[in-house]
């Protein structure tokens, strides 16, 4: 009955006393043998081991050694006792098992007794897998008796640094240094290192590379205390970092001779720097970790290392972020896709935007009637152009700086204009001199090897340590030793020049300097970057403010609308935004057009340098097949390495693969991207601004700490950095990650590139909290303790990470943006004033159905005045939330007038705030209302705004979640979304088209019935809401089908069908209209809620649901795609919420309803409803529903 | 009326008990309905205040027992993710699966002295659907066997081999075969919601599948307690 747990279960009794048993004859055996043989010791007190399968030597010959050495021996094993496992080979199953023990080597034992001490287990681990899981015994025994680390004839003098060297014959410098580091760490003065590092700054201001022999530049005396310290020691001479003791310097050194030389050079060249009082600041600008002030003294540097470093580290992270220059240029994007919002809200609240690109271009075309349109000949403008539809294709234009930090270097410099350079921070001949203990050989072969193991797709990713004829190689071959000695700055933009000598970015200036000899560098101008940068955005700001900034130098431009209205060509458009940035900021500009963002920015590619391309929806086939695959979004080494594995180079390629292969390939939703993105679809919207999904700073530059509470209190500066990254955000965030890197065991302690990290092994720790938090404190707390559960050696720790994510809104929006916690709701809309006031919009994007239907999603269900004081939910910043450009087909819908509330629900201070003219619209239009009949629950709900929500956290809820919450009171709070019939001004009501008035009268008299229903008429309400969310519903026309519930039948097809033809053009000509005075409508706010029911336009229950559904599904004979993505997002939804039988229960009522319909197209929107819902279910679930 | 948070240790310890109950007594219910075992073994009983059948086989209840005790620890740390019965055939080939999924909302409190019976409601519910779930599902072959699987969220398999009753009654991490299912179909049953426990529970049975409980793989989460039980 119980084959397994049996045997465990009668473990329990006898093995337990034969276990002891066994144990007990151990122990007295243990000093027989002892006797026996002379050679006894207590090395391995504290261990015990197990042996499993064959070993050399055997276990018999294990096990008496073990008790001639003060060790254990089970013949079982037992997780809690046993702590060595000893094994010569395991199966892959067991390894598994055995994940978190140690499993060692025999030769670990025999090696240990030989050596006369417990050696580190590290090295003889058996499989590679097992690093970084102990190092604590080591620590520990360092701190335990720092009195024999003092002698380094004692062999336990840091075993594990030395063993791991030993084995490399070309390390023998490496060894000296780690030795002398650590003796001297063990002084507790931590003298070497700190001079060697203030030295090395001091290199770095010139040339930036750094070698730690230059410490001359330290006063003398300190000179003389350094070298007492060193003889001290009794460590070796070689490493004294003065020119005295050059001589003595080991000649068998093969790099010491030019070390020496370059020594004496860089002295030379870093004499100046050195005496500027300013260098105190530079040293911080990059980025150093090991700071102590120029004015170093005796005193200063004889400090404990614990807490000279934690003092002079105070404020250190945030300097390092504030000052370094890659943080700098990554933040940009954010501070663009900030301008570009701040852009369009001043626009509104200057009362329009003035596009002077545009008017510009409108000028070239001449035939346009520019100039402010009047609201309702905008409305009769537009209605004729619902009455001919014209479908036009989204156009997105991808503008990219031509190679941005060269062609910004050399634009005040017209001599090197033409000629190949590169920006980077190295200004020397591309030479600098390798600093001792450091290895550039291994490191670079180490890569080497790693890309050639990427082909094998081997992941044994442990360095080899016996050095392998390649090594041996190596220094015999000039280039590679040259290499060596190369300066490693990168290279951050090259010319096209110098591209073509095959220079790349990224690469080492050295390098570069190797194939493209008369390479000039440029320095990095950074105050000229964002110049340059701003005035782009400012160029591409005055044609559409429909802009996703992408980096400091390219962005995104839908201009689909702008294209529509302007009259004129993508190709005119594009180049009259080149030549204006050409204009204005004395660089050129490349754009690529497509009709999504990636046939834009592979059409970029082609246009680059300095041109323009569009690809045509009919080329792309052909385009998109002729092009690498690295060249998709997304794919990056890795991942094109795994493709060419699989046979494919170009996207065409990629074609043949089916969606399955690629799905079992990369996963579900890499693989459904993949399968898109090579037949050039892509529907991501252009969006201002990106939801974030985490918050983290990371630090991988110099990092070097030498105790514990370094490390513990750069956590905590790293924490408060954190902390000050998601207030900046207004985020918080449950789920705490540290990343930490830790050199490889065997690789060089001093990497390559100087304060670099060097060959490392990553590692991440993450933790759930119950709350979210952007607290500091907690983040650093929590932090600590993953840290310490991770058991580093401090010392190996290269790179220090945290991460947040799992991110909510922040209840306290400290930018005074969004609203918090106990403001009232008139702070509240107080603070949205400015959005009241009339605006003259920028065309209306074509955004993606998605974020059109979320915005009204979002907007539609007003909510209850209790939730009007919370929090605003998360994910209401979710894209084209924040983004002004409402769509048109809602101002259309404003501008109509219907949408004003009755007096009873406009807060009157809000009345009050908003501009003159607003305020006599809004009140000549109660007057000419009847009383409404709503009820006082509305009296506070205030009016909505035309604008969109204020930007606040975004999130990655999903904002359908907003809809009202169940057991709230929704029916009271849902406004009708069709204005009572005084509203509706009679002029407007005049121009509509005949077919439009018809509706709209039929849709009067349905509400009319719909009141008559009394009680039912919140629940309709609410159903409207969904039907809201389809744009050609909000038109005056759809309202109509609002009331399907009540008289379906009037809802002919001949009425509805060319409203879907209508909307295209509904929605693009709706072009800078001023928007409606009177366009307030109550604003949502939406409850917080810690956990959002999904619900589908507001209905939660599953009756509500079925009613809906039959609603849509007979009241109208074609679905529209908007209402369709509704569902298959409402499904979504339930899937993630886990509830699955409503699910099931939604999806067979639809399957019923649908495949009954007479309608083909029905049954062909049910499909794609289940196909949707199945993929998700599938990733969810790993199999799909069973629908019968 | 005191209000229990997750914080307090009774609350958990509440949870996890009411959640092991009704999972033995849906395993029960489930060997008889899917005719596991023979109609014979089980007797009648009354749990929920609906009959329920219950095997009186004493290793069998033994072996479920032992189970669920040590999924007790599991829930009451909110660390197991499903419970998954694996009907398997003669071959041992999965031929259905019933998933309970366990998902506890990570801050809440209970405050209502009618919360219990309300949960017993809702698990009324479940087991009534339990017993009727014969009529949307196949017959399986004859001499079918089943065992229980627990997935585990990460890290929590490390963690289980230093309690004390998991240690008297050990788990192996399960087989690809014995959570794989060739061509899988996905059948809800019953989803519960309430205060204090979610639990949805599904069911899963042949005919179309790919590969995606390799994601768990990954992770390293899969246990399963393997056994045939076969009587």
């Amino acid at each position: 009955f119980h084959p397994l747990p049996w045997r465990q279960r009668v473990a329990g009794g006898y093995m337990a006393a034969k276990i002891s048993k066994l144990e007990e004859q151990f122990q007295k055996d243990a000093p027989r043998e002892k006797q026996k043989d002379g050679t006894s010791s207590c090395i391995f007190s504290g261990v015990a081991i197990y042996v499993n399968g064959y070993t050399d030597p055997s276990a018999d010959e294990l096990r008496r050694l073990m008790m001639l050495h003060g060790g254990q021996f089970h013949l079982y094993y037992t997780r809690s006792k046993t702590t060595h496992i000893i094994a010569t080979n395991l199966p892959n199953r067991k390894i598994q098992d055995l994940k978190g023990e140690k499993v060692v080597r025999p030769e670990w034992i025999t090696d240990s007794i030989k050596a006369g001490r417990q050696l580190s287990y590290v090295q003889y681990q058996l499989y590679t897998k097992q690093k970084g899981l102990n190092y604590s015994s080591v620590c520990a025994r360092g701190k335990q008796d720092p009195s024999s680390i003092h002698e380094p004839s004692k062999p336990s003098l840091n075993h594990l640094q030395s063993d791991s060297i030993k084995p490399q014959p070309s390390h023998t410098q490496t060894l000296s240094t780690e030795v002398l580091k650590s003796t001297h760490a063990n002084h507790k003065a931590n003298f070497t290192e700190r001079s060697n590092h203030q030295g090395s700054q001091d290199t770095l201001l010139t040339n930036g590379y750094v070698h730690p022999v230059n410490a001359a530049l330290k006063p003398q005396d300190s000179f003389a205390e350094l070298q007492l310290h060193v003889v001290d020691t009794g460590s070796h001479q070689s490493h004294l970092p003065q020119t005295e003791s050059r001589d003595r310097e080991e000649p068998s050194c093969s790099s010491s001779g030019s070390k020496a030389n370059s020594h004496q050079r860089s002295l030379i060249s870093t004499a100046s720097p050195a005496k500027q009082p300013g260098l105190h600041s530079i040293v911080r600008l990059n980025g150093s970790y090991h700071m102590t002030p120029n004015s170093s003294t005796l005193a200063d540097s004889s400090n404990p290392p614990g807490r000279s470093a934690a003092g002079a580290e105070a404020g250190i992270i945030s300097e390092f972020f504030s000052r370094s220059r890659l943080h700098h240029i990554s933040t940009w994007r954010n501070e663009f896709s900030e301008y570009v919002n701040a852009l369009q809200s001043r626009s509104r609240a200057a009362g329009g935007a003035v596009f002077s690109g545009q008017e510009k271009l409108k000028k070239l075309r001449a035939n346009c009637s520019s100039g402010v349109l009047s609201l309702w000949f905008m409305f009769v403008y537009l209605c004729s152009l619902m009455a001919a539809p014209q479908v036009r294709q989204s156009c997105i234009l991808h503008v990219d700086m031509d190679c941005f930090f060269v062609s910004v270097g050399v634009r005040h410099r017209p001599d090197l204009k033409g000629k190949p350079v590169a920006v980077t921070s190295n200004r020397g001949p591309g030479r600098v001199a390798q600093r001792p203990g450091a290895n550039p050989q291994l490191e670079f072969q180490y890569y080497q090897r790693k890309q050639q193991q990427y082909r094998k797709e081997k992941t044994d990713g442990d360095l080899e340590m016996t050095p392998s004829p390649q090594c041996d190689e190596v220094p015999s071959n000039g280039v590679d030793l040259d290499l060596a000695a190369l300066s490693m700055a990168e290279i951050a933009s090259c010319s096209y020049e110098a591209r073509q000598a095959g220079v790349r970015n990224g690469m080492f200036f050295g390098r570069a300097k190797q194939l493209c000899p008369d390479l000039q560098s440029v320095p990095y101008d950074f105050q000229a970057y964002k110049e340059v940068a701003l005035s782009m955005y400012e160029t591409l700001a005055s044609y559409t403010h429909n802009i996703e900034a992408l980096s400091c130098d390219e962005a995104l431009v839908d201009a689909t609308n702008l294209l529509v209205e302007l009259g004129v060509t993508s190709d005119d458009l594009a180049r009259a935004i080149r030549e204006d940035i050409k204009e204005k900021t004395g660089c050129t500009a490349s754009v690529g057009m497509g009709s999504n963002i990636l046939l834009a920015r592979m059409a970029t590619r082609k246009a680059k340098p300095n041109g323009q391309y569009f690809l045509r929806s009919e080329e792309v086939d052909d385009f998109i097949r002729g092009q690498p695959v690295s060249s998709l979004p997304g794919v990056g080494r890795s991942m094109s390495s795994k493709l060419t594995s699989l046979g494919v180079s170009t996207c065409g390629d990629l074609q043949q693969l089916s969606i399955s292969r690629l799905q079992r390939e990369f996963g579900p939703r890499t693989g459904q991207t993949l399968f898109r993105f090579c037949r050039g679809l892509d529907d991501r919207p252009v969006r201002s601004e990106k939801e974030r999904k985490s918050v983290s700073a990371e630090m991988n530059y110099n990092i070097r700490f030498t105790q514990v509470e370094e490390a513990e209190s750069f956590l905590t500066n790293l924490s408060m950095e954190v902390q000050k990254r998601m207030e900046g955000a207004g985020l918080r965030g449950r789920r705490i990650t540290l990343k930490v890197m830790v050199r490889k065991p065997g690789a060089p302690v001093e990497p390559a590139k100087y304060g670099g990290h060097g060959i490392c092994d990553n590692f991440a720790r993450s933790v759930l909290l119950a709350q979210p938090t952007d607290s500091g404190q907690l983040i650093a707390a929590e932090a600590i303790k993953l840290f310490y559960a991770m058991k580093l050696d401090v010392k190996d720790m290269r790179g220090v990470g945290l991460q947040v994510q799992q991110l909510e809104g922040s209840y306290a929006d400290p930018s005074g943006q969004g609203p918090s916690r106990g403001r009232s709701i008139k702070d509240l809309l107080l603070a949205k004033q400015p959005a009241h006031s009339p605006r003259k919009d920028p065309p209306a994007q074509g955004r993606s159905s998605v974020i059109r239907t979320e915005f009204f999603k979002s907007i539609t269900p007003p909510s209850s005045p209790p939730s009007t004081s919370s929090d605003p939910m998360p994910g209401t910043s979710k894209g084209g939330l924040h983004h002004p450009h409402t769509p048109n087909h809602v101002r259309t819908y404003l501008n109509v007038s219907i949408e004003v509330p009755s007096p009873s629900q406009v807060d009157q201070s809000v009345l009050e705030a908003l501009p003159v003219e607003i305020r006599k619209q809004v009140e000549q239009s109660w007057r000419h209302r009847e009383e409404q009949p709503s009820t006082s629950s509305h009296l506070s709900t205030p009016p909505r705004t035309s604008s969109s929500p204020p930007p606040g956290p975004s999130l990655g809820t999903l904002v359908l979640q907003l809809q009202n919450q169940p057991g709230q009171p929704c029916t009271t709070g849902i406004i009708l979304e069709l204005p009572d019939v005084s509203q509706v001004d009679p002029e407007v009501f005049a121009a509509l088209p005949r077919e439009l008035q018809d509706e709209l009268c039929s849709a009067y008299r349905n509400k009319g019935n719909a009141q008559a229903q009394g009680i039912t008429v919140g629940k309709l309400k609410r159903r409207y809401k969904k039907r809201n969310a389809s744009p050609a519903k909000k038109g005056p026309s759809p309202l109509k089908k609002l009331f399907p519930g009540n008289s379906p039948a009037k809802s002919s097809p001949s009425k509805t069908l060319p409203l879907p033809l209508k909307h295209p053009g509904l929605k693009t000509e709706n072009v800078q209209c001023p928007s409606s005075p009177s366009t307030d409508v109550p604003e949502t706010l939406s409850k917080f809620n810690p956990r959002p029911v999904p619900t589908l336009a507001g209905a939660y229950e599953f009756s509500d649901i079925r009613t809906l559904l039959h609603e849509w599904v007979t009241s109208i004979s074609e679905p529209m795609e908007e209402d369709i993505l509704q569902v298959v997002k409402y499904c979504t939804e339930l899937v993630e919420d886990k509830d699955l039988e409503k699910l099931y229960l939604v999806i067979k009522y639809m399957k019923r309803l649908m495949q009954q319909s007479s309608e083909s197209v029905w049954s062909m929107a049910f499909d794609f409803i289940l196909d949707n819902v199945q993929v998700v279910v599938q990733q969810t679930y790993g199999s799909t529903l069973k629908i019968t | 009326m005191a209000t229990l948070t997750r914080q307090d240790l009774n609350f958990g310890q509440v949870v996890a008990d009411i959640l092991c109950e009704f999972l033995e007594v849906a395993i029960h219910l489930i060997l008889y309905v899917r005719e596991i075992y023979p109609s014979g073994i089980f007797q009648k009983r009354k749990k929920y205040n609906v009959p329920v059948q219950m095997s009186c086989h004493p290793e069998l209840n033994q072996y479920i027992q032992d189970t669920l005790h040590c999924v007790k620890p599991l829930i009451q740390k909110n660390e197991a993710e499903k419970v998954v019965m694996v009907i398997m055939d003669k071959e041992h080939h999965p031929v259905e699966r019933f998933v309970f999924e366990i998902s506890q909302p990570p801050l809440l409190s209970i405050s209502s002295e009618t919360l219990l019976s309300h949960v017993e409601q809702l698990l009324r519910a479940m087991i009534l659907k339990i017993s009727v779930c014969d009529a949307v599902l196949d017959n399986n072959p004859p001499g079918c066997t089943f065992t229980l699987l627990v997935h585990t969220r990460e890290a929590a398999t490390r963690n289980m081999e230093k309690v004390q009753v998991i240690k008297d009654f050990p788990w192996i991490v399960a087989d690809e075969q014995e959570v794989h299912m060739e061509e899988a179909k996905l059948i809800p049953l019953k989803t519960m919601t309430s205060d204090i426990l979610k639990v949805s529970h599904s069911q899963l049975f042949c005919t179309e599948s790919q590969v995606s409980w390799l994601q768990l793989k990954h992770r390293c989460s899969r246990i399963s307690l393997k056994s045939r039980c076969k009587t």
